[in-house]
């Protein structure tokens, strides 16, 4: 499976990754030089976070191996793709208990803030057929994609 | 090898599929009460009419229908065999297998009080025909009381609002969701709930019900003398594990099934996940002790470590709550509280670090504080207010791109 690597210390926080996630996700027409930003429901789907000494955490979800975010999931809305191995996310099924928000250990899954219906999580750009958008977009290439080994499901 | 696994709940289902997923070449035969495969989490959906039972279901992949899975639905084991590991239901024998996963999950308690056990129009919510009775019954019911002011009981008092029912929902404790929330964010719900038109009374018990002779109640008698009048029952006061059948078969039960850190029964070769297993309810942890027992039934030893289970969201008319670890500070603990118009926060933290939490309003992005909860990580020391702890704090890669926990 293919999984975003992070090399940390290339960060420097510019964000061009949470534009390109909030931009890729966006319901409304528009180039990211229209985007909303300050749009509850242009969320990104990964944080960048501060260390305090002047770096910078990028947390964006490992599609993991074991995922606790499926394994938490009553509804089965929560599916790690047998073929591409990605955690995919289908809103119909979801029963919006948030048990996954509370299992993912990394705090990538959040409710999503304005209609408390869903959840916002990584989808791995899976409507494009090139690599996700922020690591397209990512000036430093602190986020890159690797394949992975991971064993197929039934 | 042919395993058999009793149960499709939570951890019935995560068991086979990891059973056909370890050793494709094995079977697995299935055996349930139930003649449909639902997630009792939704059973106040099927309520509300919200969904219908198929939209309950749960298996989101060809499981099912795998060519080595059979399974046998709508029999009731009434008793095992563990020298032979068969099971029957009354005289007919059913299945047997060369492994068994009982996975037979939890029945509702009924309180032995006045008709509540024998009334036509009392309930229990835990499984689906429960679901559908309780959907049935309140086509003609205007007023139902609800017993138990927990999660299953303000399930079944959101599905009846939507419905249209006037209801009184009666709890022992002092306040709602006792179990999983403190006072303070408990009564943000119960006010939801009573500003639609929802009355309770706390700390209050029933001691009798009247009836019309028929087999209805017709009202339920409180503790301090007063009578409700309902034309409906449900309780949600708890669940016992599911276990009758296994009287004279050898397995070592307590009030759940004795297993060992492999979740194996006394009986070798018989395990036991879920409900029966003893540990806690929450669906994650059903699904884990499934899976774990599936991998020891394929020989492949694993230990079920993971036990942590004081754990819960919460989510009525889209105010969301997560609760994890301790609810109320011990002797000696700190108590950390914020709170906006829109969010309530409590961190318990003993020796820095963190016991307890509860979240209620914003919730996203909090899982960390579950795996810092469970595996008591100091906080206190990270040069920054614990609020702003996170997984970041905490962060490294392993070579696969895996996260670990760099302390």
């Amino acid at each position: 499976m293919k999984r975003i690597f992070i090399d940390q210390e290339k960060c420097d926080g510019c964000k061009n990754c949470s534009f390109a996630c909030m931009q890729a996700h966006r319901q409304t027409p528009g180039t990211v030089y229209d985007l909303d930003l300050l749009d509850p429901k242009n969320e990104a789907r990964h944080s960048i976070v501060t260390n305090g000494k002047g770096g910078y955490v990028p947390v964006f979800c490992r599609h993991c191996a074991v995922p606790d975010c499926a394994g938490a999931c009553m509804s089965g809305a929560l599916k790690k793709d047998p073929e591409t191995g990605h955690i995919q996310y289908d809103e119909k099924r979801c029963g919006t208990c948030f048990m996954c928000v509370m299992s993912c250990p990394y705090g990538n899954i959040k409710p999503d803030r304005v209609s408390r219906t869903k959840i916002l999580k990584c989808d791995f750009c899976v409507n494009d057929k090139e690599e996700p958008n922020c690591v397209k977009s990512c000036p430093k290439k602190a986020i890159h994609v690797e394949e992975v080994v991971w064993e197929a499901a039934v | 090898m042919k395993h058999l696994i009793i149960g499709v709940g939570a951890a019935g289902i995560s068991a086979a599929r990891t059973i056909l997923k370890e050793k494709p070449e094995d079977s697995v035969v299935l055996v349930s009460q139930d003649e449909e495969v639902y997630s009792r989490c939704m059973l106040h959906k099927l309520i509300s009419g919200e969904r219908d039972a198929a939209g309950l279901n749960f298996v989101n992949d060809g499981l099912l229908e795998h060519k080595n899975l059979e399974w046998i639905k709508g029999k009731t084991v009434t008793r095992l065999e563990a020298a032979t590991k068969s099971v029957y239901a009354g005289d007919e024998k059913i299945a047997s297998g060369d492994t068994i996963l009982i996975a037979t999950g939890a029945n509702s308690v009924t309180p032995p009080i006045g008709e509540l056990r024998t009334a036509k129009n009392a309930f229990g919510l835990r499984h689906l025909p429960d679901a559908r009775g309780i959907a049935s019954c309140a086509k003609n019911a205007k007023e139902v009381v609800i017993i138990g002011a927990g999660l299953v009981g303000l399930d079944a008092a959101y599905a009846l609002l939507e419905l249209g029912k006037k209801l009184t929902i009666i709890e022992m404790a002092p306040t709602v969701l006792a179990i999983n929330l403190d006072a303070h964010a408990a009564a943000a719900y119960q006010k939801l709930f009573e500003d639609k038109g929802v009355v309770f009374h706390l700390a209050r018990k029933v001691v009798n019900t009247r009836g019309d002779g028929r087999g209805n109640i017709t009202a339920v008698e409180l503790d301090n003398g007063s009578l409700i009048p309902c034309d409906m029952v449900v309780m949600a006061v708890g669940v016992r594990p599911a276990i009758g059948f296994l009287e004279g078969s050898g397995i070592k039960t307590e009030r759940a099934i004795v297993v060992d850190d492999y979740l194996e029964s006394s009986e070798p070769g018989i395990y036991a996940a879920g409900d029966v297993a003893g540990f806690s309810g929450v669906w994650p942890n059903a699904q884990k002790q499934g899976e774990i027992a599936a991998y020891n039934m394929c020989g492949t030893k694993w230990i079920y470590d993971d036990r942590f289970a004081i754990k819960n969201t919460v989510n009525f008319f889209g105010l969301l709550s997560l609760s994890v670890g301790a609810i109320n500070p011990a002797d000696g603990d700190e108590v950390l509280v914020k709170e906006d118009r829109l969010n309530y926060r409590k961190l318990i933290l003993r020796g820095g670090v963190p016991m307890g939490i509860i979240l209620q309003g914003e919730i996203g992005g909090s899982g960390f504080w579950l795996h810092l909860i469970k595996n008591k990580m100091r906080i206190d020391n990270r040069g920054k207010s614990v609020w702003k702890v996170s997984y970041a704090d905490f962060y490294g890669t392993q070579q696969n791109g895996e996260y670990k926990w760099v302390v």
